[in-house]
């Protein structure tokens, strides 16, 4: 429930610290941080999978960012690429570090619905990053669905992020993970191609009955991943993916991400591909 | 009539200004130069230059509830000391002599900023500390330009609710005055009001009967056509790229708009380890509207960024969304577009290629007062 001084103004930032952070590629980093106050840690538990926040960094702006950890697990975090002005900042914080937090918004993936079906995660690049959240969420739920496959495209090996959560599911007998990079290096004895060459490989079945794939990339990856799963015999409502676009407010006021008859931040993040489509505009 | 109607003496209108000063700032429209106006603060010097007929000014008095920039937060950071807080200013205010359609214009902002789950507390606290006196437009020299189109907006003349006050000049000497809220009401018990009768009542209508025949006929009778024709997507992509065509991406448009609400957020440094966050107007017509840190921008073509507008204006969805249109036939847009895109405009581009490939709606030639 939100308190009232913070649903009195849904633009103000709540103070965060920086506890440490960790590289995972070139220019991608995980910050792993919590709320100073201990009523805004304790609020921000009920945050969903596919949602974002808008982050203060002093000096530099607001931006919003998705949210990388499941609300199952202990810690908070963002995974960030160095891109703009604001992530720079970030880039630049030291643990100890305060900036501003405020959120969750957007309506996340809709786990629950999916309960009893096969779930299927095509990320390319820091496409990754939305859906750890839910692969992780979905593990720690492992019960309520059936099949879990992951497939992860990255350009080069060196661009593979989450090592320890790649390596954990590799193992793991709860889910099918298959990796793949465009370009090979030494060392590289995985498989080398786009992401959507994982679905034809050898001993690859994807189920396409009662099956949803979550598709997060970079919008090229995302129209031929679509056009294989379509040719597999997935409908576009069995298809979600998360859209990202410039915002401001977070809280369907400042316009920014306004496109069909959506505005992304409140309506989305999540949409299903059927829906995208209809909105019209490219991801 | 449900709501309770006073009459009073031309004389005695200004007065009602005066009543409003005792206790709040006083905005009014005030004649420049040739037929230029602009909204300014009534003072004891300009008092008396107050005027009831007025060519409503271009730029809109949205910004009394939607300032144009406005400080929301003071940030202090770095160095150990972090302080975010959020800054009000709002004054108690009146608006006198606001026109019908920006009565709608800020209803729209109302169910727009205050409605569904978020609701904005700057906007809240402009909104609760304004008083709106309303006057209808009777004056078709004055009130009424070739770029009003509220009767099709379905806003005016006469604003039928969403002001405190409406006054409406009954010509002779007399003036009614209707209460739109309790604070109105409230107003109506000083000794400058008298009762009306039924004969000012029913000169009320006759006056609104004939003021209705001064508004340009125009095509934007097709309004409703175009909302369906957009909400059913309908319109063809060359009419977009013709549009596209015609816009010169200079956000006039938006600026001017009673009923547009985008804003963008900037923090400024006010001093070491200081910042202050303003939000300021933004437009969709601007080029980096959309675009992202890394330089994606999801909407390149100027066509794609005016389907956005007049798509956000006029689908069905949004309107059923807000229980208002994002337009309130003001005519603002037409009257500074350089390309000749304002709304009535686009509206009769629409209805010129759509409607021949209606199949609902077979057109033989068109409205009278169009080519």
């Amino acid at each position: 429930m939100m308190r009232p001084e913070v649903a009195e103004n849904v633009y103000l930032p709540r103070v965060a610290v920086l506890d440490r952070v960790v590289d995972e590629i070139q220019d991608v980093k995980t910050f792993y941080w919590h709320f100073e106050d201990p009523a805004d840690r304790e609020a921000f538990k009920s945050f969903r999978p596919g949602q974002f926040v808008q982050v203060t960094l002093f000096g530099a702006g607001e931006m919003p960012l998705s949210l990388p950890p499941s609300p199952t697990e202990g810690e908070t975090f963002f995974t960030v690429r160095r891109v703009g002005s604001c992530t720079e900042a970030l880039h630049g914080l030291r643990p100890g570090d305060k900036f501003g937090v405020r959120g969750p918004y957007g309506n996340g993936f809709p786990m629950g619905s999916f309960h009893g079906k096969n779930l299927v995660f095509v990320a390319g690049g820091i496409g990754l990053i939305p859906l750890r959240s839910c692969i992780v969420y979905a593990l720690a739920h492992r019960e309520k669905y059936r099949r879990i496959q992951i497939f992860l495209g990255a350009r080069t090996p060196r661009d593979l992020m989450y090592r320890d959560k790649l390596l954990e599911w590799e193992r793991s007998a709860g889910v099918e993970c298959y990796l793949t990079v465009d370009r090979a290096e030494e060392g590289w004895a995985g498989n080398v191609g786009v992401v959507g060459s994982l679905f034809k490989k050898p001993g690859v079945e994807v189920p396409v009955e009662d099956t949803v794939a979550f598709v997060c990339g970079p919008p090229v990856m995302f129209r031929f991943v679509i056009r294989d799963l379509a040719g597999m015999g997935f409908s576009e409502e069995s298809i979600i993916s998360t859209l990202e676009r410039y915002m401001k407010c977070g809280v369907g006021k400042c316009g920014h991400c306004c496109i069909g008859v959506a505005y992304v931040c409140v309506d989305g993040p999540v949409f299903s591909y059927r829906q995208i489509r209809k909105l019209g505009e490219d991801i | 009539m449900s709501m309770r109607a006073r009459i009073i003496h031309r004389d005695d209108v200004l007065k009602i200004v005066d009543l409003l000063r005792r206790d709040r700032e006083v905005i009014a429209a005030f004649l420049g130069r040739g037929r230029d106006s602009a909204f300014g603060v009534v003072t004891d010097e300009n008092r008396d230059r107050v005027q009831i007929h007025v060519p409503n000014p271009h730029y809109p008095p949205k910004r009394y509830v939607f300032p144009h920039i406005e400080r929301i937060m003071k940030l202090r950071g770095g160095n150990g000391e972090v302080r975010i807080e959020p800054t009000y200013d709002a004054p108690r205010r009146a608006i006198f002599g606001i026109r019908s359609c920006d009565v709608a214009g800020i209803w729209h902002l109302d169910r727009f900023f205050l409605g569904r789950e978020f609701r904005d507390i700057y906007y809240q606290r402009h909104r609760e500390a304004l008083f709106l006196v309303n006057v209808v437009c009777t004056d078709p020299g004055c009130d009424i330009d070739e770029h009003c189109f509220c009767v099709c907006a379905d806003t005016g003349p006469a604003a039928r609710d969403h002001f405190d006050l409406q006054l409406m000049d009954l010509g002779g000497d007399e003036f009614m005055a209707v209460a739109g809220t309790p604070a109105g009401e409230a107003f109506l018990d000083e000794p400058i009001f008298r009762r009306g009768t039924a004969e000012h009542v029913e000169r009320r209508r006759r006056i609104l009967g004939e003021v209705r025949k001064h508004f340009k006929e125009m095509t934007t009778s097709w309004f409703s056509a175009t909302v369906r024709y957009v909400s059913q997507g309908k319109i063809l992509d060359k009419t977009w790229e013709e549009i596209g065509v015609r816009c010169l991406e200079c956000g006039g448009c938006t600026y001017v708009c009673p009923a547009c609400t985008c804003f963008t957020v900037r923090d400024r440094q006010v001093g070491p380890n200081e910042w202050e966050r303003v939000r300021l107007w933004d437009a969709c017509a601007l080029g980096g509207f959309t675009r992202m840190a890394g330089g994606h921008n999801p909407r390149r073509a100027v066509h794609d960024r005016r389907n956005r507008r007049f798509f956000r204006k006029l689908a069905h969805y949004f309107i059923q969304r807000e229980l208002t249109m994002a337009c309130v036939g003001c005519g603002r847009c037409n009257a500074v577009c350089h390309g000749d895109i304002g709304m009535p405009s686009v509206v009769e581009m629409i209805r010129r290629a759509t409607a021949p490939e209606d199949k609902m709606e077979p057109v033989e030639g068109t409205p009278a007062g169009s080519k």
